[in-house]
């Protein structure tokens, strides 16, 4: 079950500056891309996965963690998997804007 | 990638307190990940303590060697190495500060791994920042392999414990700065160590501390020891630190 992305409250404490919430949308720029690398979508993955969480993206970081786990056990991830970690990081960067 | 400094120990203390300050709260922080590392350090120092930061294994390792720290938070997957490495060499070392690893690494061999590796708990990411809290607090607060641990070298014995130290039995009844000068020499025995390692060791961030207060202190301890008759001297290298060595009694050092 995805956690609900922070509140305002939350985001002050854990993140003052908005440097994570940046980070969200460049990922999300990045991921939604076409000129991007297999090594550099499992880059963004991997960090999403080890940090969304901490910082109160529950469902980003879930859905991360998810694929990172495929990865490392030498599986592939497809458009649609993709797909839903952009919809969902959309999601958490429109709820905490 | 320096992040900065928050007081972490205190000048004059009370006996009961100064077991703990004696260990000094500096932690570093081996995370590659930006914001993860702002997150630890900003929460750390929330808790009172110094936080050095850094994003290779390389400058871990070499932050390791110039900086006494009380404990170190080193994440699994770094740029220039395996975090495992890093720890292993660090025990090799003979760092004994507690070590929480730091892993997006989920499964139990991973963690027993981690753990016998020379770490002492194991953060899973992503972490709730009030665990990462209590677990830094429950590691400080255990006790250290340091604390209370025998130091024998040459004739000298120091005792952690009894915050005593005696050369062939007979105590050198030492004031507290010197004792801990004395340890910090004689746990790095035989290699330099750095003059502002020893100010870390000895004084607080609000303590002033004038240009010749270390020369002080050692020319004070040098002093003690020599009356003592104690096998044991401290090498200065003019603009890098002070080296404890063991001496032939015969041969002993009079400066």
């Amino acid at each position: 079950m995805a956690e609900p992305a922070p509140s305002a409250a939350d985001l002050a404490l854990i993140d003052p500056d908005g440097h994570f919430r940046l980070r969200l949308l460049e990922d999300r720029r990045m991921l939604a891309g076409g000129d991007r690398s297999e090594a550099g979508l499992a880059a963004v993955i991997h960090r999403l996965a080890g940090a969304a969480g901490t910082f109160g993206y529950g469902e980003v970081g879930a859905i991360a963690l998810g694929l990172d786990d495929r990865l490392a056990e030498g599986g592939r991830i497809g458009a649609d998997d993709l797909a839903r970690l952009v919809a969902a990081l959309d999601r958490a960067i429109a709820r905490s804007a | 990638m320096a992040l900065g400094e928050v007081p972490g120990s205190v000048g004059e203390l009370a006996d009961d307190a100064y077991a703990a300050a004696e260990m000094q709260t500096r932690i570093l922080v081996v995370e590659d990940d930006k914001d993860i590392a702002l997150l630890l350090a900003r929460e750390l120092r929330g808790l009172g303590h110094t936080v050095d930061a850094v994003s290779l294994a390389e400058e871990a390792s070499l932050a390791a060697r110039s900086s006494d720290y009380a404990m170190l938070i080193v994440d699994l997957g770094l740029p220039d190495g395996d975090g495992l490495d890093l720890v292993r060499e660090l025990r090799r070392r003979s760092v004994e500060a507690p070590i929480l690893m730091l892993t997006a690494r989920r499964r139990v061999q991973d963690r027993v791994i981690g753990l016998s590796s020379g770490a002492d708990d194991y953060l899973v990411k992503p972490f709730a920042v009030p665990e990462m809290r209590a677990r830094v607090t429950a590691l400080l607060r255990r006790p250290s392999r340091r604390r209370g641990q025998r130091i024998a070298f040459a004739n000298l014995l120091i005792d952690g414990e009894a915050l005593e130290a005696l050369v062939n039995g007979e105590s050198l009844c030492l004031p507290r700065k010197q004792f801990q000068l004395l340890e910090l020499l004689a746990r790095r025995r035989n290699h330099m160590t750095p003059k502002h390692m020893i100010e870390e060791t000895l004084y607080g961030f609000d303590d002033e501390v004038s240009a010749n207060s270390i020369e002080a202190q050692v020319s004070k301890l040098r002093r003690a020891l020599n009356t003592a008759g104690a096998g044991v001297r401290i090498e200065t290298r003019r603009g890098i630190g002070y080296r404890l060595v063991g001496v032939d009694p015969a041969a002993r050092w009079n400066g």
